[in-house]
């Protein structure tokens, strides 16, 4: 047993969680990249990539989870995401407007199509899925200190 | 029509759980059980009799969809209530760290 099976749930739920951590993960890709193709998109694929590490952090205990991706790289990664959304946004006004979709359509119900709705769905995910993980951090971690009411 | 005077019934559920409990949390269940009403009737006020999803896709020919707009917005809705579920937990964690109690009728100190 190595280090890290100190903290945390069983053995049989640390071992389920390595193998199915990553693969939650890549559907959380596949969603977030097939958005303009198929149901889903930035939203929910940025819930389910938030939801790998939740579970990462609920089977192995925040140490190992903090080691993938620690608060403050959370918060860099959900920033990084609002200003990608804001600049792709201001980009449009090479080409006239804001929200402007100056990249070039391509073909329909093609994987590169859709200008510059994939990369809103990108950082879309960046947003949502740093900031449930902040969230939900922010929950489990905040130290009560009951009984202190005089 | 009935189905939209059940979407009411649940609804009515969520009302009663926010004004009847006094716990804090089973509150702030209702308040999730009377944004998940709302959200069933939009989609039910959408819906067309065999409609299909109204998804686009190559080599389909749609003829009989249901109102995508409905779920556009409750695709809105639902973040929406996402976030305000976190804030109503947030609140709750703090209103138990302040006086050590989900019970609204044990606190009673209106400063601070």
């Amino acid at each position: 047993m190595s280090r890290e099976h100190e903290k945390g749930m069983s053995l049989i739920v640390k071992t389920i969680t390595r193998l199915t951590v990553g693969i939650i993960f890549l559907y959380g890709v596949y969603i977030v990249t097939h958005g303009h193709l198929s149901p889903g998109g930035g939203f929910a694929g940025g819930v389910i990539i938030a939801l790998s590490f939740i579970h990462l952090i609920l089977a192995y205990g925040k140490e190992v989870a903090f080691k993938k991706l620690s608060e403050a790289r959370a918060s860099i990664w959900e920033s990084t995401g609002a200003i990608l959304f804001l600049s792709i946004a201001l980009l449009g006004f090479t080409g006239g407007y804001f929200f402007l979709n100056f990249i070039p359509k391509g073909e329909p119900f093609r994987l590169f199509s859709a200008g510059i709705i994939p990369l809103c769905n990108i950082a879309i995910s960046f947003k949502v899925g740093a900031g449930i993980f902040a969230i939900f951090v922010a929950l489990i971690l905040l130290k009560l200190d009951v009984g202190k009411k005089k | 029509m009935s189905i939209y005077f059940l979407c009411l019934v649940l609804f009515v559920i969520g009302i009663y759980c926010i004004v009847r409990k006094r716990n804090v949390i089973k509150m702030i269940i209702g308040v999730i059980i009377l944004e998940y009403a709302v959200n069933l009737f939009f989609i039910l006020a959408g819906y067309r009799v065999n409609g299909r999803a109204p998804i686009f896709s190559s080599g389909e020919e749609i003829k009989n969809m249901v109102d995508p707009l409905p779920q556009a917005l409750v695709l809105t809705s639902i973040v929406i209530g996402l976030a305000t579920t976190a804030l109503l937990v947030g609140i709750a964690m703090r209103i138990y760290e302040k006086y050590g109690t989900f019970d609204i009728t044990k606190i009673r100190e209106l400063k601070g």
